[in-house]
Parts: C-alpha cells; structure tokens; sequence
C-alpha cells in the first residue's frame, strides 16, 4: 500500500490527441434528449438545457472501490458525460478479479486497482479526467469528502461502509450545505442491493444494520473436539494447528504455498475422522471467507447506483427512495422500498439505546454482548461512564488499556448504577454512543 | 496439488455453477444481433465468465452516438462497420473467448438465409422490430434455440426469453434436507431403533443427532397410535412434550435442535404437485429416440417412485450439521448416503433399460448426470414457453395485460408503448422523437406543431393496439408515458444499457448452463422507479 503517499494522482493522458478528439457530433445526442427536454416526472426543479453544464463543469464524483462494482461504476459514470471523478482502492489486482473486473488484464497482475482504472478509463473515454488515490479511505478527512458533490460506494467489507456512512452522516453539522449524497452497492452471488443515503435525512448504513446476515463461525469446541463438516476440519488447521505449529509465521491467505498447507492438514484431520468433502478450492473459501462474485450481478447494482446518480445531478428524473433489493438465482426479482430511518440509531438517530443486561454480567461479558448485538456490532469497543468520565475499559492506547484491564472481570453493576449511561467508541470507527444501562 | 490460471480466473463463478456450468459456458456460440450499446454490454457480461465464441452480426456503420455511449466503441471508430469494430475491443476482455464478426444487415440475413442463425447456442437480439423479429423467432422456435429479445429506450429495458422448452436439474435451491423422519427407510429405522439412549452417558447423551432423537420418538410415537403419526395440534404439541420430557438437563441442545424440527417431522413426506406433473407430463410418458436426457431419467424416476420408491422420489441424501459427535454424525450420514446410492443405481438401472428399448446405447446418459438428478429430484423444473407468433397473433395475452394495466405498481404500460413504437418504426423508419411535454407556468417552453404530431400519432397507434386488445378502460396516465416515449426519442442510455447487460446475460447463463431457473417469459425494467416486473406474455 501507498501509505506513504497522501496525495491524489492524475494519470496523464496517453497522447495529446485525446484532448484534441473529446468531443464529436452526436456523441450526447443519446442522454441530451433527456437533459434537453422536460418529462412527465421529473423534478419540477429542472431546467431544460442545462444538463450538459451540471455534468461537464461543475460536478465532482468519488467512487470508493475499484473492484467488481468500481470498475462497472467508473465505465458507467463516464460515458454519462461525468468529467471530473476520482477513485479510492487500497487493493492490487488478482488474477481471481479477472472474471468481472473488465478494466483489467493478465498483465496488470499486481498493480493497485484504483490506478490501472482510472487509466483505462482515460484512454478509453475521450476527455473525461479520473484521478486516483492507492490507499485507504480512513487516511482522507472531511474536507477531501467535501470536496465532492456525490459518493458512490462499490465496497466489499462492511467495516468500511460503516466508517464513511458514519464519516459522512458526522460531516453535517446541521449544516444543509455539507450534505453529501452517498449511493451504496453491494453484491454476492447473483444477489444485490443499491441504495441512496441522504446523510441525517434518510436513514443510513448503520439503521439496516441489522438487514446484514451473520457470517458464519464455527464453535471452537466443535472444530477441537467433534468434527463434522469439511469447514470444521480447514478451521482446525487455520485456526488451531496454524498458530500451533508455526507460530512464528503470519498466516498470508493470498499465498498459495500457506493454503497448501492448510488443505493437506485439514485433508489428514478429515480422513482420520473419515469426513468427506475437504478441496483445495473449499479451503480457500473458508480461510478467505471468499463470496461468490459474478459480472451479471456486478453490472446490474453498478447499473442501478450509477443511474440514481446521473438522477439526482441532472434532476432528469425522480431518484430511488431509498433501497433497491435485487435477487437473481430464480427469475428475476427487485424489491423497491423505503428503508426507515431508526431513531435509535448509534449514527443518525436522536435516541439514545437502552439495554437490559443480567445484574451480575461482567464488564468482559458486556463488551462480548456489544460485539454481538445485531443493531450495535462493534469491533473494539471502549467504555466510558458518562456521568464521571471515568474509563471502565479502553482498548488503546496501551496505557489507558493496561490500567483499565482489571476491569474486566468485575461486574458491571459494580461500576454503573442502573439508569446511568455508558459512552461507547470504537477506534475502527468514527461512532460514539451512549448506551443507558438497566439491569434484570 | 497446482490450480490452474483458469480456474484460479473463474474461481469466484466456479462457486456458483461448478465445473458443469463452466464446461456448458466455454462450449457455447452466442450470436448477437445488432453491436448497440446494450448489446455489448450483455456480450461483455457473458466474455468475461468464459462463453466459447460470439459472432456480432450488424450491417451498421458506426455513429457519433454510438461512439458516445458504447465503450467498445471510440471516435477512432466513426464510419467503419460496427460489427468489427466492437468484436475487435470486446475480443480483448477474454483471451479464451473467440470473436467473430458479419457485417450485414441481419433482416437481410433473416430474409434470405435464415438458417444462419442455427449454428448457435443462443440468438440474442437488439433493436430488431416486429415483422423481421416474428420471422427469427419462428426459424429459431422450430430448432429448439433459445432467443432472447432485448429493448432498451431511454430509462426503459424489456427483454423477453423465447424458447420452447427449457428444463433445469441443478435449481439451487437454498435449503436441501430430505430425512424422511416421516417414513423412515429400513437402515435408519433399525439404526434409532438400536440406540439405547438409557444406556448413554451424559456426553453421549447429549450428542445423539437430534434426527435420531425424533425417531426414536415417533416410533414411540406410533407404536402407541395404530401406526399413525401425530396429526392434530394437539397431537404434535403432545408429540414435542414427549421429546422434552427425554431431556436429561435443560440444556441439552440436540434435544433443542430436535424440537425445533419436530412439527415439520410430523408432516408426510408427500411428491410435490410440481413434481408430480412433470411426472405425468406426456414427454415423460411417451418416450422416443428424440428425447433428450431431461426426459428419459425423468421416467426413469417416475418408474422407481411406482415400484422401489414406495411413491416416494430417490434419496437426496444429504445430512445438514447438527449438534453430535464426530462418529455418531458420520455414521448417521453414511446411512444416508448409502440409500442415496442405493436409489440412484436403481434409476440408473431404469434409464438404462429405458435406453435400450428406445434403440440407443447406455452412454447416451452419463452415470453423473443421474446421480445428479436423484440428488435435485425434488426441485427439478420445467419451463414451457408462449411462442412470440402466440404473443404477438393467434393468441395475446388480452386479458390479463387488461388486468395489469389498470395497476400502476405495474411496468407492463411500458410493453404496450414498445409494441406501438415499434409498429410507428415500421411505418417511418425511426422512433418517436421530440419534445412533447412543457410545463405550463414556463413561457419559454412551447410544443411545435411537429411534437404535437409526434405525440399525437403515437398515442394513435397506443389505442388501435389497445381496441384490438379489446382494452377499453384507457389507462391511467397514459399521456405521460407517452410523453416520456417522446422525449427518449429511441435513445439508449448507459446506465440502463449496462444495466441490461446484466440482466440478461445472467438469464442466457442460465439457459446455457441448465442451471438456476431463468424468467418466464418478459422483464420490464423501469429506470425511473427502480421497479423491475415479470409477465408472462
């Protein structure tokens, strides 16, 4: 990763005659008849002949990912006449990517996503600039997210989603000016979803958290004691044989030789234990948590986030309020909806959560609970009591961890009084709530 | 072991439709007709998972619109034949695909050398209209190739599978349990049966697989009721309380799991209709040497359900995890999958006999491909399809699309306007273009007298389609989307083009493939709700 280097780079064009050849006769007839011309149901805020000025010269567009949906994004945005996008990917390209991520090639094996698209895209379309940035979405702050008029979200991991969903619902400041529409798309399998964020108006990422469904996980005392399935078998060799036998190596699921490995340990588990099934395609799958990826459902949630995007500046058409669910494996089935905001919500909400916990539930075990619940969902929570300020457990830094470690195994009830609030935060995330605590 | 460059590519599809799926895909010809922009993004949509070739037929000469929106098109490109140049930037998605080109216009090929088109696996066509598209259809209808017609008109997309028949083994359905707890076959009867769970020790106890747990119930079960199993409310809740009451600590979670499974237990383990009528479907019955596969061991089954099958289909034989030790869940999936086998060598035996009677040797079938079908017996699917002479002549859909239209969740307005676009192409040989629409308060805004014709003539051709329909409930609305239809002038879109793409190059998947279950018969897709609907028309 390019950590080193923060600053955004425009590739330059191939040859010099790209600027010469940007535009030729008839090259916006198609998406002119509608920025030309009022229709039946758009906005009555829109203003015939404008549109070729909204897009060319005045809207900036960020496309977060350079992936399966990134490339499918960027395609899409730049033959809608968009002129001035960026692109943030901190991956390089594998080879697994080739079946859907059309920008690249065998030969581009290795380089970072977001460069080799923002390349192909300016040499293949004509006069449209795409600048890229090789790193990671957290090293940017809000006035680089300022600086764009739409994001559109072509991510893989729900950690990210949630921290530039929270990073963009923060920004506003019930100010109007620093909304910041967010279009999010996702997919797995031939299943997918595209959705338009208002950031403090509809609801967020975080509301429909809820909707996500649970990876699956394995019990440990199933995959040390009482195997049964294949995956039991990959687990026992990545998750306990792994650590113990070579433990001063770190695990790289990208390296085939680590893979290997794990296959021909998990392979020896399975046949002692006569289990049947343990492939080396089945041992990448559970090691990588790989999900099906095809460039069907890719171009159809991209399709479909790139059109409300095109809505929403030129105010052509009425856009999507708010969800899109899309299923594909029997028929073709689109669910269109308006996801409710939740008033409660740890991001957008004006509520403050209330939980009931056990009187004797230790701090650890409360910690555990918050990583579970379904609408909270934290990585490393820290706790703070609100009343006082005094720290009930931090995990960073080092220091403040330390000290507030023996915390841990005491009661909760010892710290917090029913009907006190608790101050969460999570360093992996830009979310701070407060969680009123009553005990049964 | 080494993975090959291939599969590493399709590693992530691989895991959708496996080594079959992908050895159909790189063994199919897909012709497209017409190089337009969703043309090309359906094509680019199939290149990348690794289709065997495409040939592009296309007399057209490339445009400055076309070169505006298509990305396998640039401004270098203006003026040459759009056949070759688009095969010549889609060929470089893939090294595996091969591209073809024919540069001609394809109602000249229809017209005089149609069976062109036979050579393929799958015609899928753009931008081609009503009289020409008729004449296709039927050529390719008599052959048994799949078509697939696919509209894209500014924010609108239609596409409509013509084919007529296409029947599925692997559906991947989400959930495949079959343990016939109901009707427990001979080997796992004598195995529950044998258990004595008195004997266990708490351990053991608690890691019996709660599928034994519900035998050895229900066999309590019925021994007290004449052989019967718990059929009322009350009788099941009688039956859980039974199974609660085996409990040895509260928490035993193979007795939870059992509970949980234990009204669906109670339930006969019946075909289902679907089922059954594929079974009794003519094809099934009467067998000839122009059967195909599907067929024969579809009859192969119906035979086993009358005779070993004690009317019941082959075995799945798979076993969902549950809470057990390693032996006693390996033991309990052994059983399983050795009737599994059982039944499928008894099929097997059937579609052979079947074969021999019908003149053909026994590796016309593949031992794998039955062994599947007994795997997915009770999901298998048939798809017949209304042919676009029936749609479109002897037998429209009159009826129902009346009941549609006067819905307006419904998209099926957009069919009617698509069908009377097409017959003004037909006259005028262009679409409906103009400005038709103004706001009133907006001074600047007039309608020509052009528009007004624009308007005017379609929405003629909307009500003449409507009378023959015997329609005479006006839709609600109507001179909107009409409005909309004139100010989208027949332009095709990016967006909705790649959005297309998608869409149907995962149903010519499908169809490729044998895998999934594809549409019947018609998408519409509306672009400015986000809604997409389903007729079958």
């Amino acid at each position: 990763m390019a950590a080193t280097q923060m600053q955004t780079d425009i590739p330059t064009p191939q040859d010099a005659t790209d600027t010469v050849k940007k535009d030729w006769p008839g090259r916006w007839s198609n998406m002119n008849k509608f920025l030309d011309r009022r229709g039946p149901f758009c906005d009555s805020g829109f203003i015939p002949g404008h549109g070729e000025d909204i897009l060319l010269n005045q809207c900036r567009i960020l496309v977060i990912g350079a992936g399966g949906l990134g490339c499918e994004i960027l395609k899409n945005l730049a033959l809608s006449g968009f002129k001035e996008i960026e692109v943030i990917d901190m991956d390089t390209i594998d080879v697994s990517n080739l079946n859907r991520q059309f920008l690249f090639r065998q030969s581009d094996v290795g380089s970072p996503k977001a460069k080799v698209a923002a390349e192909f895209i300016m040499k293949r379309v004509a006069g449209v600039k795409v600048s890229y940035y090789y790193g990671k979405i957290q090293d940017k702050d809000e006035d680089y997210y300022l600086g764009f008029h739409l994001i559109i979200c072509g991510l893989d991991s729900v950690e990210a989603r949630r921290w530039i969903n929270a990073t963009l619902v923060n920004m506003v400041q019930d100010d109007p000016e620093r909304i910041r529409v967010l279009i999010d798309g996702g997919t797995e399998g031939f299943k997918g979803q595209a959705r338009v964020i208002i950031p403090t108006i509809t609801s967020c990422y975080e509301c429909s958290l809820e909707m996500l469904s649970k990876p699956t996980s394995y019990p440990i005392c199933t995959i040390a004691n009482t195997p049964r399935l294949p995956e039991h078998c990959i687990e026992w060799a990545s998750v306990l044989q792994w650590p113990k036998l070579r433990e001063n190596e770190k695990m790289d699921t990208d390296d085939p030789i680590h893979i290997q490995w794990l296959y021909e340990t998990a392979l020896a588990r399975a046949k002692e234990f006569d289990i049947t099934g343990v492939t080396y395609s089945l041992t990448q799958g559970v090691v990588k948590n790989i999900i099906p990826a095809i460039a069907s459902t890719n171009a159809i949630v991209a399709a479909s986030c790139c059109n409300e995007a095109f809505k929403i500046i030129t105010n052509s058409q009425p856009y999507l309020n708010n969800y899109m669910m899309y299923t594909g494996n029997e028929g073709v089935y689109t669910f269109t909806f308006e996801h409710q905001k939740k008033s409660d919500c740890p991001v957008c909400g004006i509520q403050n959560i209330s939980v009931e916990v056990k009187r004797d539930i230790t701090v650890e075990d409360f910690i555990d609970f918050l990583k579970e619940k379904p609408d909270i969902q934290l990585k490393k929570p820290s706790l703070t009591k609100a009343s006082t300020n005094e720290k009930i457990y931090w995990q960073s830094p080092p220091f403040f961890e330390q000290k507030t470690r023996p915390n841990l195994e005491k009661k909760l009830s010892s710290i917090v009084e029913e009907g006190d609030d608790i101050l969460i935060t999570d360093s992996s995330l830009p979310i701070s709530l407060t969680v009123k605590i009553s005990y049964v | 072991m080494n993975i090959d460059k291939k599969t590493q590519k399709y590693d992530r599809q691989l895991r959708l439709w496996q080594a079959s799926g992908q050895l159909a895909l790189e063994t199919s010809k897909v012709c497209l007709i017409n190089g337009t922009a969703t043309g090309c993004e359906i094509l680019k949509d199939l290149i990348l998972p690794g289709i065997g070739s495409f040939t592009v037929v296309d007399g057209e000469r490339v445009d400055g619109s076309d070169a505006g929106i298509n990305f396998f098109l640039d401004a270098d490109k203006i003026g040459s034949s759009r056949a070759q140049a688009v095969t010549e930037l889609l060929q470089e998605l893939n090294e595996d695909v091969k591209g073809y080109h024919f540069v001609e216009d394809p109602v000249v090929l229809i017209e005089n050398q149609p069976e062109y088109f036979l050579q393929f696996t799958i015609v899928i066509a753009t931008e081609l209209h009503e009289k020409f598209l008729l004449k296709l259809a039927e050529i390719l209808w008599n052959a048994k190739v799949p078509l697939i017609v696919v509209r894209s008109i500014g924010f609108i997309g239609y596409f409509r599978i013509v084919v007529p028949e296409h029947t599925v083994v692997e559906t991947h359905p989400e959930n495949v349990v079959d343990l016939r707890i109901d009707t427990p076959f001979p080997a796992i009867e004598k195995y529950a049966k044998n258990l004595d769970f008195d004997s266990l020790d708490d351990t053991d106890h608690a890691h019996i697989p709660y599928v034994i747990i519900l035998l050895k119930y229900l066999d309590q079960w019925k021994r007290e009721h004449d052989g019967n199993l718990p059929k009322t409310y009350s009788e099941k809740k009688e039956y859980q309380s039974i199974i609660a009451r085996g409990k040895r600590t509260i928490d035993e979670e193979n007795f939870g799991e059992a509970l949980t499974n234990a009204w669906k237990a109670c339930t006969p383990n019946k075909i289902t209709r679907e089922i059954q009528e594929i079974l009794n479907d003519p094809a099934c019955e009467n067998i000839t040497t122009k059967s195909s596969s599907f067929w024969i061991i579809a009859r192969a089954i119906r035979d086993f359900v009358t005779n070993e099958g004690q009317g019941l289909l082959p075995l799945a034989g798979s076993v969902p995890d549950m809470k057990s030790d390693t032996t006693g869940y390996i033991t309990l999936q052994t059983i399983y999958r050795q009737k599994a086998k059982e039944d499928a060598a008894a099929v097997r035996a059937r579609v052979n006999d079947i074969l021999i009677s019908i003149g053909r040797t026994t590796d016309f079938i593949r031992e794998e491909e039955i062994d599947s079908f007994c795997k997915h017996a009770a999901y298998i699917k048939v798809i017949r399809y209304r042919s676009l002479q029936e749609e479109y002549i002897s037998d429209p859909k009159k009826s129902e699309i009346n009941r549609w239209i006067q819905d307006p969740q419904e998209n099926i307005i957009y069919y009617v306007l698509i069908r009377a676009i097409d017959r003004f192409y037909e006259s005028h040989q262009r679409y409906p273009d103009a400005a038709t629409f103004f706001n009133g308060d907006n001074s600047e805004e007039a309608a020509s007298e052009e528009s007004t014709t624009e308007f005017k003539e379609l929405k003629t051709n909307i009500q003449s389609m409507l009378e023959e329909w015997k329609i005479t409930n006006s839709p609600e609305h109507l001179d909107d989307f009409i409005h909309e239809m004139c100010r989208a002038g027949g332009s095709e879109l990016p967006n909705i083009a790649a959005l297309m793409g998608g869409l149907v190059s995962q149903e010519a998947i499908k169809l490729i493939t044998h895998q999934y279950i594809p549409i019947n018969n018609t998408i519409i897709f509306d672009g400015v709700k986000s809604t997409s609907s389903t007729y079958v028309l």
